[in-house]
């Protein structure tokens, strides 16, 4: 690799550079702070966030390849990490109060979101099956030590070991895929890969590692059937911790995805069929199951492997529009799932959990606002218009028709009306029920800010959907 | 570009709902509700005004790029037949934030928010000349809707939010898919009047055709998807029974009108006998329900259901009459069961009673109210003079041309009506003193009257002389008649 090569992949790479520096500057400077100065924290990785998403933009104007192949800079990749950097930020704003009340407000916590976020920021650029193993890696790791950051709870703990143990299996499964897919072709790359099969694209060992990789991949999804995971995490982690994780790994998940997915040598070997299953299976489970949850947690759990199964059939539908439809919906995804986790996180406070949806009854009556919020978000997720959850939903419909599945949008949407009924049945308790006890939200104003940015997206995208469209069909790669 | 008028009217209440979010005070919330509805009402009347009766074409346009990579358009424009929608929609917009007054006493702000903004949507709904703006007012209205049965409604309100809630949902939800089909075999386009002017092939149609026929029948509703309707309408405080009986249920029928005669022509000939025969069904079923029930607003409840069956049945005779004659039943049902909502309302919140069991020489007692109540009544029975007598006959006489059964099983189910009314009213108004020989029942007020008194001059305007109004729709039926015909006898 020359000097020049190098010095063009440090530019292609310079948002990583700048999250991962930021990130070792502050686990430094962590440590010389004292007690109650750790709110600087909490700027300090924002500003590094911002640094990182200027980079970006900066960048965004052509596509780079970068180190021989591993890696890319492209419009996919930019969407992606701004996606990654809401998901981030919005973290860290929701977690300055919640963190205070936890006692878990020390600059690990900050630090470890950051290595998170670089390992997806990888994850959303990797062109290589081992560049997109390093970024998996560092990414899941960070959110193992995040889920059990409640040390002193049994729940957080036990999540953190579940996992780890489970998330070791699946890396395990995906690195034994890539081995057998570089034993065949003699290559890790997506491109070459393709391009290294000459004969039947169904060759029996071929499908077994499309096999092995696609379930390491989906697990990080939460897809049925490696879902098992997901539940005990979301409720036991710390609850900021499950917002970003149902928006942030779950969307690089789905970015690496749509590149493997949609190379040619997956494309050609039937894969769709698996993946097709997968939507069905998932998005089925994921709203039966919602149905009788009473943990608010637990329920936005199962609801969050709803809406993965539903951004699966995307992923099915394939094409320019498939790939845009699941795009879309991931940052749509975000905006109303970091909302509706705002609500939950702000409501922790004193001995107040919140986390029953019991516990939200009557809420219409003394806190109106939040009320009409949660009524926001909560018809998003069910995707009623004029919200931006209908928009996303109706687009993964269309992308799907077009493609001629048209049974299987029918299946989505009979699903999307049983997931409907637990949304609604939130709404109930909400403005149907009176209160049973005094509510006393801890509402700062950076946690207002965040629902207040939340509520704008998800109504505006809604009412205006045209630029957001625009932006995820210009960013679908190759285009 | 010309003023935006209907965005104006659609738009109105929504910009009054935001101005209602910032008043303190329960009166002036009512107040101002009452200003926007009635504003709204004038400026409707101002459009009508306007409205060229000559020409079936859209009037009023109004059409803005939306989403242009999918081909979506924010388009509004209206013809005869949606222009008497929105006037009724206007009207009955008005009768309920009257009906209200008193009958909401929790959460008047937020209460009439969800009215406006259900207003709002609905005009919209008749405005709209993008299918995919026509869906967002749709199904967006079952949000303020599910608020409205569910906070404001009686004892079994949730059981009847949910039920009303998802069986739209899953209603709609096929309507969509069906949506989406279509844009890709009309040219991706979601604008109406394109995709009315495309040739499906016949097996594309059949399929669209029952996609479309779950949503609208759900809201029509029409035998035997009709069960959300009784829990629906009995739990709804007297504002949400107005609006589902007088326009939401029209809305299923505005949809056969709008979208499965235009766009699938043929299949809406090939299907005609089996929508006639669901139509019968629903005119006696719905009449033998009503027969068998003792709670008021349930018989009310289900008479819709049979007065329905008329609308859908004029509808699928396809010949002039049958149309005609459904489309004004559309405005005679919602002004006549809008009424009858009205004044089992009033009686309730008098009483506490719904039970027909319970009333009894209320003639008495509250002669203005019983005098008015039988002009709704006999109304609802088409008597001779009455609006529903000019919307049934026509109905009748359209329905035999096409299907004899079908027309006989109407008269049968007219009769069923006759019956079933006469005996409410006799049970209710007539005969010995029962509550209200006991107790002592404030006559109607002036208030009361305001919201009365608008529905009884349509009762008597369309039943004495209802040549302005099928004038309104004449041009435009014919020559949505004129295309089926000639677009669906290729089979």
């Amino acid at each position: 690799m020359t000097a020049a090569a190098l010095f063009q992949s440090a530019l292609a790479s310079l948002p990583e550079i700048v999250v991962i520096t930021g990130a070792c500057i502050l686990l430094i400077l962590g440590q010389l702070l004292r007690k109650g100065q750790q709110h600087f924290l909490v700027w300090a990785s924002v500003a590094v966030v911002l640094i990182a998403a200027l980079a970006t933009l900066m960048l965004a104007g052509e596509v780079r390849p970068a180190y021989t192949g591993m890696f890319i800079a492209d419009r996919f990749a930019v969407f992606f990490k701004f996606v990654f950097y809401l998901a981030t930020i919005l973290t860290f704003l929701l977690s300055r109060k919640y963190a205070d009340i936890e006692g878990i407000g020390s600059s690990e916590y900050y630090v470890l979101l950051l290595f998170a976020l670089s390992g997806m920021m990888i994850m959303a650029s990797a062109t290589d099956l081992l560049s997109i193993y390093v970024g998996l890696e560092l990414m899941v790791l960070c959110t193992y030590v995040l889920t059990g950051f409640l040390r002193q709870e049994r729940r957080s703990n036990e999540a953190a070991l579940k996992y780890v143990i489970l998330g070791a299996v699946s890396t395990g499964i995906f690195l034994y895929g890539v081995s057998l897919v570089y034993g065949l072709t003699g290559t890790t790359q997506l491109d070459a890969m393709a391009a290294a099969v000459t004969g039947d694209p169904l060759d029996p060992g071929l499908l077994l590692a499309v096999v092995f990789i696609v379930a390491g991949l989906v697990f990080k999804v939460g897809a049925v059937p490696f879902h098992m995971w997901l539940p005990d995490v979301y409720e036991g982690a710390p609850t900021t911790i499950t917002a970003f994780m149902s928006v942030g790994p779950k969307a690089a998940g789905f970015a690496v995805i749509l590149r493997v997915f949609l190379n040619p040598l997956v494309a050609a070997s039937d894969v769709w069929i698996i993946v097709a299953v997968i939507a069905v299976v998932t998005m089925a489970l994921g709203s039966f199951v919602a149905l009788v949850q009473d943990n608010f947690k637990r329920l936005l759990a199962y609801s969050s492997i709803a809406h993965a199964g539903f951004a699966i059939f995307g992923v099915v539908a394939g094409g320019a529009d498939g790939i845009a439809s699941v795009m879309l919906y991931l940052l749509i995804y975000s905006l109303m799932t970091l909302g509706i986790f705002g609500i939950v996180i702000m409501m922790r406070n004193g001995d107040f959990s919140g986390e029953t949806i019991e516990d939200y009854a009557g809420l219409a009556k003394s806190h109106p606002g939040l009320a009409l919020l949660m009524l926001l978000y909560l018809f998003s997720l069910a995707g009623i218009p004029p919200t931006a959850g209908f928009f996303a939903k109706f687009y993964v419909l269309v992308a799907l028709v077009e493609r001629g599945f048209v049974m299987l949008a029918v299946i989505a949407v009979l699903l999307s009306a049983v997931a409907a009924y637990f949304y609604i049945r939130i709404v109930m308790v909400i403005y149907m029920r009176e209160p049973e006890r005094v509510f006393d939200p801890a509402l700062t104003p950076s946690v207002r800010a965040t629902l207040a940015f939340t509520a704008a997206g998800t109504i505006g995208i809604g009412l205006f959907p045209a630029w957001f469209l625009r932006l995820a069909q210009v960013s679908v790669f190759g285009g | 570009m010309t003023f935006p008028l209907l965005s104006l009217i659609v738009f109105l209440p929504v910009a009054g709902a935001a101005v209602l979010m910032f008043l303190r005070n329960d009166d002036a919330v009512r107040w101002t509700a009452l200003g926007v509805t009635v504003l709204d009402l004038a400026l409707c009347i101002a459009m009508l005004a306007g409205f060229d009766t000559t020409t079936h074409e859209m009037q009023f346009t109004e059409r803005r790029p939306w989403v242009p990579a999918l081909g979506i358009t924010y388009a509004l424009g209206i013809d005869g037949i949606s222009a008497l929608f929105v006037f009724l929609t206007a009207l009955l917009g008005l009768i309920c934030v009257l009906a209200s007054w008193v009958a909401i006493d929790r959460k008047v702000k937020a209460f009439m928010v969800s009215l406006l903004g259900m207003q709002a949507l609905m005009l919209g709904v008749f405005c709209a000349l993008d299918l995919f703006l026509f869906y967002v007012f749709w199904e967006a209205m079952l949000i303020p809707m599910y608020l409205i049965i569910g906070v404001w409604g009686g004892d079994g309100r949730v059981y009847a939010a949910f039920k009303f809630f998802l069986y739209t949902l899953a209603g709609s939800l096929l309507f969509l898919i069906g949506v989406i089909v279509l844009y890709f075999n009309g040219g991706e386009t979601f604008d109406i009047l394109a995709l009315t002017a495309q040739d499906l092939p016949f097996r594309v149609q059949s399929w669209l055709f029952f996609a479309f026929l779950v949503a609208f029948a759900v809201k029509v509703p029409m035998v035997p998807v009709h069960t959300w309707l009784p829990d629906a309408h009995v739990q709804a405080p007297t504002a949400g029974s107005i609006i589902l009986a007088g326009v939401l249920l029209k809305m299923g029928a505005y949809g056969f009108l709008r979208f499965s005669l235009p766009m699938l022509p043929e299949a809406s000939m090939y299907y005609s006998t089996l929508m006639l025969a669901l139509s019968a069904l629903a005119i006696v079923y719905g009449g033998l329900l009503a027969l068998a029930q003792d709670d008021l607003k349930k018989l009310v409840a289900y008479s819709s259901i049979s007065h329905m069956g008329f609308v859908t049945l004029g509808i699928f005779a396809l010949n002039l009459r049958g149309l005609e004659g459904g489309i004004l039943q559309m405005f005679n049902h919602g002004v006549t069961t809008g009424a009858l909502f009205l004044f089992v309302g009033l009686i309730y919140e008098r009483t506490h009673t719904r039970s027909i069991a319970d009333y009894g020489g209320l003639m008495k007692a509250a002669p203005v109210y019983t005098a008015f109540l039988a002009l709704f009544t006999l109304s609802s029975m088409a008597l001779p003079g009455t609006n529903s007598f000019i919307g049934e006959l026509l109905v009748l006489s359209g329905g035999f041309a096409a299907n004899l059964a079908a027309g006989a099983a109407a008269v049968f189910g007219a009769l069923l009506g006759a019956a079933y009314l006469l005996g409410m009213y006799g049970k209710v108004a007539l005969g010995p003193a029962s509550v209200g020989g006991r107790y002592k029942i404030r006559d109607v007020n002036a208030r009361e009257m305001a919201a009365i008194l608008p529905l009884a001059v349509f009762v008597l305007w369309v039943g004495l002389y209802p040549k302005p109004f099928l004038n309104v729709i004449d041009v435009s039926v014919k020559h949505l008649l004129a295309h089926v015909q000639s677009k669906g006898s290729g089979q």
